[in-house]
């Protein structure tokens, strides 16, 4: 790497400089992708949920670069303010939200709605950091110190499940045990912590919902089910395999033209891209997101502070757990759930919120060490 | 504010991001590894199952084989149709605010009840009944998954209405509803060959629980009656296969990708059925039934005399057999059951009556076989005899008959003075009726025939004592002895040609759809030699002449100009046993049960005939009255056509009947194709008409 002394020092080098452009490649590569792809799941349409997604696309990469541009002690400052700001429009939610197939989750008009709880995952991930910046300041490191995270993820969480969108809170439950769990908490705090999450899955198990238990009856054997609960399943394994090695080209793949594989926008988009890239083109996807969770860690790595690596510890668990979950679930390795693929699934909210996220992750990268 | 320069505390992370790169590494490689699994591994597993998912077999019905006449002119032909299939259980719901969308999981779900009703409000329905049975069966399939998740045939023969308002809605039931292309059955003549081509039915539960060998499939159409049902095999067909890609509602997608197209199995092309060329002659048919028509019941029977074709055989009243294509009204259907005139009863064959006066020719038969009778011998008609404290009428005082004028004035007196002197016994009268093929079915094969009834001292002792009076009863046809029409057709046609009792037949051959011939029917006698005696035949024979030529027989008013006809009327009296008090309401004008049932049987040339015919009118009055005029058209349209150039000219094909009451058109104004080369009215064999 040269050295500051010899950089060029106009505004053009400067905000070239101050873009982290492994992240800015990586990630509208993703986007372009997931615009073609979402194109074929509409079977040809250009206009419809591809212009949704490419408005939201454009929001998002204008608040994306605002937040690159924003120094992260500017980001330290207003995290809670932020949190209690998410926390403050989940709130509303049930009041004034949209309500759509029996779930109140959205804020706004039909055409323009914000689901808010997808924007509340980036920012608890920003309090959190701040609150463990802080405690791990003052020493505290043990159980009793988990007690304010804990609330701080519950609080958010329980308003959510409320929606109801079970999904999407369980989600803001793991990216903040994934933040507990890289930030100082001991081997034995992490033992507890998963006995407790056990006892709490053994307990909850009696208490879930049928559809809920059924979900995972049919994943242990969704060929049992193959015309009700399990048609999906099959039916996207059945996509990803027979895209096969070199996939059965855009617009190409029947079980998507032929309508054969359901949610092919938000929960199994990936099936469709499966089947139309192939085997090629799902290993490039998922290497492309591998390395945006692996430049997270590297940038968190090399962050200045516990508040920066912490941010970007977050982003890259939230990258990590929307796609593990989502593409494990269309390769059938777990049960069905609602978790979205960062970008290839069609969600506005969810696309804010990860360029919010990558956002956050470019304006730490500004100030790293290594640069 | 806290600095946020506390840079020495990430060291202890490292080993931490370490671990996590670690985890992320082999959490995506797992990921990897199972989507090279899928992909690579088990990618051609997951891509035939994709075929299957869009691949669709479909049965391609066979074209069934085509009924015409002995000149190729159609009695059953096949029409395009559109047939409403309908699938219950389907992976779609209508979803209050959006309309129709996929489920959520992909699960099957009953119909709802609005779009139930709205396909239920697509049809036509003849009556309410018919809208119940279409309601039962929608609700069927929805209470059913098993049988609901296919498609199955709503209604059959779509109406342009209904065909214009199901695809007007198509969009909104698009899941549930798919219009096939199919092909219905077709009966030009109607009514007129109603008995012979017979017509189609859905198949019952037992036929299709025994047939598995054969195939066929719930809602199938078979052949119900007449030829239909008795070529059923031959006519039918071998299905098809037609494979097709279809989208996630099984509906056929237009313009499948390329790669879906290629991976279809190959089509396989149905067999068609084979066309069955029969011996009626439909110009004949159709003059026995408009001669029949003014008649509320009865039947004709036209045979060739030397083969035993069947020429025209007629039974009304009938049901226009395309009625069947079609759902039928309750309160007709109960209509057609309950009337007293049985349109659903062929009654050339399924229904045996007294033979009556026409009875007496077996009885000479009978008489002549024993050696002391004298033919030559005459009695003397008082107009009655009284035989063991009874008294049995003749119609009127015939004076001095012997046999031949017992037959030719139907002399009732003559043959109960045989029967009381015991020349006609039953036990002599019994086995000639036998050998002339009473008593047993003609072996025609259509429509069910019944035996009719011979009686023997042991049949008429069966209620108590044998009393002696039925032997003379029985000897005029009436007692207890009972005949079908064709049954005394071939009696008739046995005395025309000599004495060979032959074996009725309508088919004359079977073609594969290419014309191949697959069967041909030779004309059959029952018995090598003849079971009449030249002489006794001569002289039943003059007996018959006299009928209509002598100036004292019964159907003299009957004689044509310039044919020579030999036959038998006969008056069977049933009127007083089958007078009941009918209901008011099924009082139909001009069915007078008090009336006896006319009969005529006649077969001519007289010195060498080529045609018999019958004719039964129920409650007709006299035989020479109501069923001679009828006979006496049927041959004359025969022999006129076939022996004189001045004759009725057939009627060529698609020239409509004359209306009733007016003479064919004359030679100046008939239109019909002439078609060159085709004497008119030749009796054509090679069947390839116009209608090919």
């Amino acid at each position: 790497m040269r050295s500051s002394l010899d950089r060029p020092d106009d505004l053009v080098s400067r905000i070239r400089r101050s873009i982290d452009w492994v992240v800015v490649v990586m990630t509208f590569s993703v986007i372009a992708l997931a615009l073609v792809n979402l194109n074929s799941a509409g079977r040809g349409d250009w206009t419809g949920r591809v212009a949704t997604q490419l408005r939201w696309v454009g929001l998002g990469t204008l608040a994306m670069f605002v937040v690159t541009a924003v120094d992260y002690k500017v980001i330290y400052r207003g995290a809670y303010a932020a949190y209690a700001f998410g926390v403050g429009l989940l709130a509303l939610v049930p009041i004034f939200g949209v309500k759509v197939k029996n779930a109140r989750r959205w804020l706004g008009t039909d055409d323009w709605r914000l689901q808010p709880s997808e924007l509340m995952k980036i920012l608890v991930v920003l309090a959190l950091a701040r609150y463990l910046h802080d405690s791990s300041a003052k020493g505290l490191r043990g159980l009793r110190g988990l007690m304010v995270p804990a609330a701080m993820a519950i609080l958010p969480m329980a308003l959510v499940v409320y929606q109801p969108d079970l999904s999407t809170g369980i989600m803001i439950g793991i990216i903040a045990v994934s933040m507990l769990a890289i930030t100082g908490l001991t081997l034995r705090s992490m033992l507890v912590l998963l006995s407790v999450a056990v006892m709490a899955f053994a307990l909850g198990w009696s208490y879930m919902l049928n559809y809920q238990r059924k979900r995972i009856d049919v994943w242990l054997d969704p060929e049992l089910y193959a015309d009700k609960e399990g048609y999906q399943t099959i039916q996207a394994m059945i996509s990803v395999g027979n895209g096969g090695f070199f996939g059965r080209g855009v617009d190409s793949g029947t079980q998507n033209v032929l309508g054969f594989l359901p949610e092919p926008f938000t929960d199994f988009p990936f099936a469709v891209y499966a089947e139309e890239w192939g085997f090629v083109g799902g290993a490039m996807l998922l290497t492309l997101y591998l390395c945006l969770v692996l430049w997270a860690i590297n940038i968190a790595s090399q962050a200045r502070d516990r508040f920066g690596a912490l941010c970007c510890v977050g982003v890259a668990s939230m990258f990590f757990w929307h796609v593990t979950i989502n593409i494990g679930m269309v390769l059938q390795l777990l049960p069905v759930s609602g978790i979205t693929l960062p970008f290839i699934s069609a969600g506005g909210s969810n696309v804010l919120t990860t360029m919010l996220a990558l956002g956050v992750l470019m304006s730490i990268s500004r100030s790293r060490h290594a640069r | 504010m806290i600095d946020l320069r506390q840079q020495d505390d990430l060291r202890d992370l490292r080993p931490r991001f370490q671990l996590i790169v670690l985890v992320v590494l082999i959490v995506f490689g797992g990921l990897i590894g199972r989507l090279c699994q899928l992909q690579v591994l088990e990618g051609d597993h997951y891509a035939r199952r994709a075929e299957r998912n869009f691949v669709d077999v479909v049965d391609v019905e066979a074209p069934r084989g085509r009924i015409f006449d002995v000149k190729g002119r159609p009695l059953a032909t096949n029409r395009p149709a559109y047939t409403l299939y309908f699938t219950a259980w389907t992976r779609f719901v209508v979803d209050p605010e959006e309309g129709l969308i996929a489920t959520t999981e992909g699960e099957r779900t009953p119909i709802d009840d609005a779009s139930r009703d709205s396909i239920l409000s697509l049809l036509d329905y003849v009556d309410s009944a018919d809208r119940a049975d279409v309601a039962e069966l929608v609700d069927g399939l929805r209470g059913d998954e098993s049988r609901g998740r296919y498609a199955q045939i709503l209604r059959r023969n779509l109406s342009w209405d209904e065909y214009a308002r199901i695809q007007a809605r198509i969009s909104d039931l698009d899941p549930w509803l798919e219009i096939r292309e199919s092909s219905r059955r077709y009966y030009p003549e109607g009514e007129l060959t109603g008995f012979v081509s017979g017509h189609m039915g859905n198949i019952a539960r037992e036929v299709l629980e025994r047939s598995d060998h054969l195939s066929y499939r719930p809602g199938d159409r078979v052949g119900q009656t007449g030829v239909e049902r008795q070529w059923e095999n031959y006519l039918r067909g071998r299905l098809g296969a037609r494979s097709r890609v279809v989208d996630a509602r099984r509906h056929e997608v237009a313009t499948p990708p390329a790669e879906a197209q290629a991976a279809l199995p190959p089509d396989r092309d149905p067999i068609p059925g084979q066309d069955i060329h029969l011996t009626l002659d439909l110009d004949l048919q159709r003059v026995a039934h408009e001669a029949l028509a003014r008649k509320l019941a009865g039947a004709v029977v036209a045979l060739d005399a030397d083969s035993g074709r069947v020429l025209a055989m007629v039974s009304v009243p009938g049901v226009d057999p395309n009625r069947y294509e079609q759902p039928i009204p309750a309160e007709l259907w109960r209509e057609w059951s309950e009337s007293p005139l049985k349109p659903f009863i062929d009654k050339t064959v399924q229904e045996h009556f007294f033979p009556g006066s026409t009875y007496k020719v077996v009885s000479a038969l009978a008489a002549l076989s024993d050696p002391e009778f004298d033919p030559d011998h005459t009695i003397d008609c008082a107009g009655s005899v009284v035989y063991g404290g009874r008294r049995f009428k003749d119609t009127h005082v015939h004076g001095s008959v012997d046999l031949e004028q017992a037959i030719a004035q139907s002399c009732n007196t003559y043959f109960f003075d045989l029967a009381m002197r015991s020349t006609l016994t039953l036990e002599r009268v019994e086995p000639i009726a036998r050998a002339l093929g009473l008593g047993e079915r003609s072996g025609l094969g259509l429509n069910g025939e019944v035996k009719g009834t011979i009686p023997t001292e042991e049949f008429e002792a069966r209620e108590g004592t044998y009393q002696g009076g039925v032997r003379l009863n029985s000897a005029i046809g009436q007692g207890n002895v009972k005949v079908t029409v064709m049954q005394l057709a071939v009696l008739y046609a046995a005395i025309a040609n000599g004495g060979y009792v032959l074996t009725p037949y309508l088919v004359d051959r079977i073609e594969t759809n290419e014309g191949k011939l697959v069967l041909r029917t030779e004309p059959q006698r029952r018995t090598a030699v003849p079971v009449i005696d030249p002489a006794d035949r001569e002289r039943i024979h003059r007996g018959l002449v006299g009928v209509i030529n002598d100036e004292r027989g019964t159907a003299y008013s009957e004689r044509l100009r310039n044919i020579v006809v030999a036959g038998k009327t006969g008056t069977a009296q049933v009127g007083r046993e089958t007078e009941r008090p009918a209901n008011a309401a099924a009082k139909i004008v001009g069915w007078d049960t008090t009336q006896d049932h006319a009969w005529f049987a006649a077969y001519a040339p007289a010195d060498d005939p080529s045609i018999v015919v019958v004719a039964v009118v129920e409650h007709g009055g006299t035989g020479a009255d109501a069923a001679a005029p009828i006979v006496m058209k049927v041959v004359e349209q025969y022999l006129g056509s076939t022996s004189s150039e001045t004759g009725t000219r057939p009627r060529g094909f698609g020239v409509p009947p004359p209306l009733p009451g007016r003479d064919e058109p004359s030679d100046a104004a008939a239109t019909g194709p002439a078609l060159p080369g085709q004497r008119p009215g030749a009796r054509a064999r090679d069947g390839k008409g116009e209608a090919r």
